[in-house]
């Protein structure tokens, strides 16, 4: 019995010991190679988001996108009913209805000193706000992937890797948000992106894809 | 060895033995496993089960794993032992839990998971989870607004086998770490206990007496967070927890802690046995196995609807 048991530790001394080298490079070249795998492993997300962005994404927003009254009046007459027409809805139970919408409206206000910069738009033209517009560069949800019919939970391997997604899409219209300095308050701003709408009534917050301030 | 088997053997029989009262009781049932209801959390989860369970006729077997992951295979054992039907399950380990779930599989008793995913695809029928990244995204925005986007904080983290700890975690800096005025200061596990949460806090807080948040990955850590903050007299504080619990919506309506986070478990148990039901009857639950329910932020404005992890409109 003890025999028996002495008998690997001592092959495995003997291997160790005639292996150190070999071993030592072959780790060396395993970790490197790891290493690789491990960027790569973050890597396909970006780049399901680079491929996918520009080229589908962002023509599906400008295809589909409402006016806002247009679009004001589809949701006012039945949210699911609108949604199927129009939208598209996030993974799961519960998740909200995501439209592409596009417009202008007077800036009530601006907050652009946050890192999630805002304005509050009037569109409608009673002088009150009645939508905001999140300008980046820290965009809040997951509308800009949840608008798309093309990604699917399903295909990613976790939440974490859909939640990068989601991410990586926000990062990317971040990009493209570029406003002028100064207070743009009292001005007109034109922009088209996406809403998300868990119901009717709840206020409107648009992830924008485009936003320019008129002159 | 002979040992070891000896005590497999009696550990089989006294499962065996445990199992038979409801052996004898043969009438279709479904087993309910789910971690310690001491966590209100995991109270809601069993009796919003338990409850649609006797709706749709069934009997009820209610099992706890105390997030053993040796105990949770055990009670799949008796479970088998028993005859269940069905199994709901929040289970206690992603990695740990797919080999109990898959040998549910094998002898033919189907396996309906809440709350916590596991790391196999196509051995439990249907995975239905909280969005935990998307909830932890929302408390996370919450909270750097109540931070005014500044200033030192901390993080409580849940237990780490549990795969929720860091999917919250990582919700809450992909947020945050947009922040660069927002420093984390500290940052430890307290084991989602309330009892813990309070201790770390205290150490914390000493050594970083310039915190001026916390955001916690449960509200039970949350609750202890705080406790420990009011009893040094920075009820300042600005802190953050998830889950929804009664607990804190009851702190917050007192102006104590300032936000949760809901996990709708009450529903989701309830959806799960739904699911087993159709499954059991047609063979086909007719959903994708991987289901997420978004979660909701709760703070002062609405804290007054939430009711046992559910909330009223």
């Amino acid at each position: 019995m003890r025999s028996l048991q002495l008998l690997p530790l001592v092959v495995a001394i003997a291997f160790g010991l005639t292996s150190c080298k070999v071993v030592k490079t072959a780790s060396k070249s395993t970790t490197s190679t790891s290493d690789a795998a491990q960027s790569d492993g973050a890597d396909p997300i970006a780049k399901v988001a680079q491929e996918t962005f520009e080229p589908k994404l962002l023509p599906l927003i400008a295809q589909k996108a409402l006016t806002v009254a247009d679009l004001r009046k589809a949701v006012g007459a039945g949210l699911d009913a609108a949604g199927a027409a129009s939208g598209n809805r996030g993974a799961g139970e519960g998740a909200a209805w995501n439209f592409a919408v596009k417009g202008e409206g007077k800036i009530i206000s601006a907050n652009l000193t946050s890192r999630a910069r805002k304005a509050e738009l009037d569109t409608d033209g009673d002088g009150t706000a009645d939508l905001t517009l999140q300008l980046g560069p820290v965009i809040n949800g997951t509308a800009l992937r949840d608008v798309a019919p093309f990604y699917n939970f399903g295909d990613f391997r976790d939440q974490i890797e859909f939640a990068q997604l989601a991410r990586a899409l926000n990062d990317l219209a971040s990009a493209r948000l570029v406003l002028p300095d100064g207070d743009p308050t009292g001005k007109m701003m034109s922009f088209q992106g996406v809403v998300p709408l868990k119901s009717a009534a709840e206020p409107w917050s648009v992830t924008a894809v485009e936003a320019a301030v008129l002159p | 060895m002979n040992l070891k088997r000896r005590l497999l053997l009696s550990a089989i029989a006294i499962t065996m033995a445990g199992a038979l009262p409801s052996l004898a009781a043969a009438a279709d049932t479904i087993a309910i496993i789910t971690p310690s209801p001491d966590n209100p959390f995991f109270k809601a989860e069993a009796d919003g089960a338990a409850a649609k369970a006797k709706e749709l006729g069934y009997e009820v077997l209610l099992m706890v794993h105390d997030d053993d992951a040796n105990k949770q295979s055990e009670l799949f054992d008796s479970a088998i032992a028993a005859g269940v039907k069905a199994i709901i399950l929040d289970n206690a380990g992603a990695d740990a839990s797919v080999a109990a779930v898959q040998k549910a599989k094998d002898a033919g008793i189907p396996s309906f998971l809440i709350d916590r995913e596991i790391t196999s695809a196509g051995v439990a029928v249907s995975q239905i989870v909280s969005n935990n990244y998307q909830g932890a995204q929302l408390g996370a925005a919450e909270f750097v607004k109540l931070m005014g986007e500044k200033g030192e904080y901390a993080e409580l983290v849940g237990k780490e086998s549990d795969t929720n700890a860091g999917i919250r975690s990582k919700g809450y800096h992909d947020v945050i770490d947009q922040y660069p005025d927002l420093k984390m200061v500290a940052q430890q596990t307290a084991n989602w206990s309330q009892t813990e949460a309070y201790t770390v806090m205290e150490s914390m807080l000493q050594a970083n007496p310039g915190i001026m948040g916390v955001i916690a990955g449960n509200d039970t850590m949350a609750m202890g967070a705080y406790a420990a903050l009011e009893a040094a007299g920075r009820k300042d504080v600005v802190v953050v927890g998830f889950d929804g619990s009664n607990d804190v919506r009851d702190s917050i309506l007192a102006g104590g802690i300032k936000a949760t986070v809901l996990q709708p478990a009450y529903e989701q148990a309830q959806l799960a046995v739904t699911q087993a039901d159709k499954f059991l009857k047609t063979g086909s639950t007719g959903v994708d196995e991987k289901q997420l329910m978004d979660c909701v932020l709760i703070n002062g404005e609405n804290a007054s609807k939430l009711e046992t992890f559910g909330l009223s409109n």
